[in-house]
């Protein structure tokens, strides 16, 4: 249901303290409203935003978008239910907003490497995605380069290798760890500035798992893209591949069945389930309670095989397409599902009775990583780590998208924004999920699960709660192909917290800390 | 609909332990033990490089050692350096900004050593091969003893890609560097 222009640009008065002219503001097809602005309109808005508390959820480039045949940036806030996109005119360099909106700091890199967009006033403009093998003044987002192999710089000189930031000072020493990581995990770095035992300062780099996601999905139909929005994070399969496919539905003006809904929701239930079983078990590991940790690891194998049972994957991949499901589940398997849960939730129980009655587990987990809730507006914080550090926000409440207007999930928000507060969120997520199932299979009526999907030119912003938080997707589809396609997963903006997690902590508490924020690193790097 | 719902309430429910013996990864487990008895000396050390995977393979990996597979009694170590290991187990096609990390990781094994490759982006650099940022395949950076494709490859497809290896390192020679 799209708003009339008239109510559109009321809001966008009452937001912006200026009335906009009608021309210059657009209804998107996903709830979102697009402003064209000038530069001096930008730099009010941006002013305005940030005053009325709006966060920065998403800012990328893309090249001849509307009017301008250089590249537009654009940038997406979200307030509770307002998303707004401001679109500025020119090509020129715009000014940075970093240094009111953090979150621009990163978006700001990405898209000065992607493009070779400069912005005015930027104090880092340092590489970010594109490390040193990459040449110099290449930009693969540009229309001009066509995806194929490039020669990397063999040789990298120490002077061409990346500055981290300088902590110096009586008694600071540095502990650089990873790309490689001792356990088996992904790629980052880590530079760590101790003092005796105490971390002072963590600089984290990522990207080594770069993989050009956003340039290879362009150029082709939306039909074909799934296995490439799965690839974005192999345990976010669904959630990736669901926000893809909203954005091509709500451009194409597709109403998916309600039965394949009510299936995708128990797929993005149960990847989030799979997800946080993992996660607990992995923070009991690193503070060493195998007992603790084994009761979920067999939950989540048991987990795993159900999904495996249901659509042919252990990551429930395959099943996602735009115009809903691949193939309808049929009653039995829903069925057998639902008394697999009850009994599964049983003994997740017993479980976390067994963990959260452990005063060495309670004793590291308490007080340790602590994300203050002042970070959560400036760091586009989401998912998990925002609602166990005071916040109230989940997508599939803010932005109800499928069957969620119905089933509303129990939002579980707690304070401390420690360890044992995430452990803890993640615990009544799990309830709620399970909850959603037992409901969502009872109801769920007959059907079909696949509506007619033809691709249709234009563009839109999806928003979905993955088992980490936000992930947005804008797709723009030209000629029923891909022109630009952009994922921001949560992990994206989460990762920036565990800089501040991390400080007055020690080293040995970082893999829990780590664990407890589960961060995808491929769902970062693209 | 009627008869459907009370044969669902009426039918004998499914209620007992997912097992945790399963015939197969027995079967796997102790043919990998006894080659690894006899050509590992008892121990085999296996580190794991992710090059540009989206973590898929790693969450299967990690997965060989929770209660359901237990690999550990067969011999099986997973080992936090390079230096102790005798396989490199290694994931995702190789991304640049991975190129030079996972070329270091290899060199700083001791020889004799094995590389796997494990799901298909490893294998063959998958759905991101010629594209810019990745070089391809892990072959395209080091000697691959062995291929187990797959998107992921399960647990149990992992295992009996080990034994084909055991079997290898027995029998064949090692495959020249690219």
């Amino acid at each position: 249901m799209i708003p009339s222009p008239d109510t559109t640009r009321g809001r966008v008065a009452t937001i912006l303290g200026s009335d906009i002219p009608a021309d210059l503001i657009t209804q998107g097809t996903g709830g979102e409203i697009y402003i064209r602005v000038d530069t001096p309109g930008f730099s009010r808005a941006v002013s305005q935003l940030a005053a009325s508390q709006f966060t920065l959820i998403g800012l990328f480039g893309v090249e001849a978008f509307g009017n301008n045949p250089g590249t537009s940036v654009l940038y997406v806030f979200e307030k509770q239910d307002h998303l707004l996109v401001l679109v500025p005119e020119e090509s020129g360099p715009l000014p940075s907003i970093a240094r009111i909106f953090p979150t621009a700091t990163w978006f700001e890199r990405e898209c000065r490497d992607g493009f070779g967009f400069e912005f005015d006033d930027a104090f880092d403009t340092r590489r970010l995605f594109l490390h040193e093998p990459y040449p110099d003044g290449f930009h693969p987002l540009k229309k001009s380069f066509v995806n194929a192999p490039i020669t990397p710089r063999r040789n990298i000189s120490p002077a061409d290798e990346y500055p981290f930031r300088k902590v110096s000072g009586d008694g600071v020493y540095q502990v650089p760890v990873g790309p490689v990581h001792a356990g088996i995990i992904e790629p980052g770095h880590f530079r760590f500035s101790v003092i005796g035992e105490t971390i002072f300062n963590l600089e984290i780099r990522m990207f080594y798992k770069h993989r050009g996601i956003e340039k290879l999905l362009e150029g082709k139909v939306p039909d074909t893209c799934m296995p490439v929005a799965e690839a974005v994070s192999g345990d976010e399969s669904v959630a990736n591949a669901t926000v893809f496919c909203m954005a091509a539905e709500q451009i194409a003006g597709v109403t998916v069945p309600e039965r394949a809904w009510y299936l995708r929701t128990i797929l993005l239930e149960m990847e989030r389930m799979t997800s946080h079983l993992g996660d607990q078990g992995g923070m009991l590991v690193d503070v060493g309670f195998p007992l603790g940790a084994n009761q979920f690891f067999v939950l989540r194998e048991e987990m795993m095989r159900a999904n495996d049972r249901i659509t042919g994957s252990r990551f429930l991949r395959g099943m996602i397409r735009p115009g809903g499901i691949e193939r309808d589940v049929p009653e039995a398997v829903i069925s057998d599902l639902a008394v697999f849960l009850a009994r599964l939730k049983k003994r997740y129980q017993a479980g976390l009775k067994i963990v959260l009655s452990t005063t060495s587990v309670i004793d590291r987990f308490a007080t340790t990583g602590v994300v203050s809730r002042s970070l959560i507006l400036p760091l586009a914080l989401s998912g998990p780590v925002a609602r166990a550090s005071g916040g109230t926000e989940d997508t599939r409440v803010q932005h109800p998208y499928g069957v969620y207007g119905q089933y509303i999930p129990a939002v579980r928000s707690l304070h401390d924004g420690d360890v044992l507060a995430r452990f803890t969120v993640k615990a009544a997520e799990v309830m709620a999920s399970l909850d959603l199932i037992e409901r969502l299979s009872r109801e769920m009526p007959q059907g079909p699960v696949l509506a007619d999907f033809s691709a249709r030119d234009g563009y839109s912003l999806a928003l979905v709660e993955s088992a980490r938080g936000e992930n947005l997707c804008w797709l723009w589809i030209k000629d029923g192909r891909v022109e630009r396609c952009t994922f921001r997963t949560a992990s994206f903006c989460n990762w920036q917290a565990i800089e501040h997690a991390a400080q007055d902590n020690i080293p040995p508490d970082f893999p829990v800390i780590n664990k407890s924020m589960n961060l995808s690193y491929a769902g970062t790097d693209l | 609909m009627m008869v459907n719902a009370l044969s669902c309430f009426l039918r004998k429910k499914v209620t007992e332990d997912e097992p945790v013996h399963d015939v197969e990864i027995e079967r796997i487990g102790s043919a990998i033990k006894s080659e690894i008895n006899t050509v590992f000396g008892r121990s085999l050390a296996i580190r794991e490089l992710d090059t540009g995977s989206d973590n898929a393979a790693e969450i299967e990996i990690n997965n060989l050692s929770n209660p359901f597979y237990d690999i550990e009694r067969f011999g099986i170590t997973f080992v936090a350096s390079p230096r102790h290991a005798d396989v490199l187990l290694v994931t995702g096609a190789v991304t640049h900004n991975m190129a030079i990390a996972a070329k270091k990781t290899y060199e700083a094994m001791p020889s004799p050593k094995f590389v796997i490759a494990v799901g298909d982006e490893a294998c063959s650099g998958g759905i991101f091969a010629g594209t810019y940022a990745v070089l391809g395949g892990v072959d395209t950076i080091l000697p691959v003893d062995l291929k187990i494709p797959g998107n992921p490859p399960s647990p149990k497809e992992i295992l009996a890609g080990l034994l084909a290896l055991m079997k290898k390192a027995q029998t064949a020679g090692r495959s020249p560097a690219p």
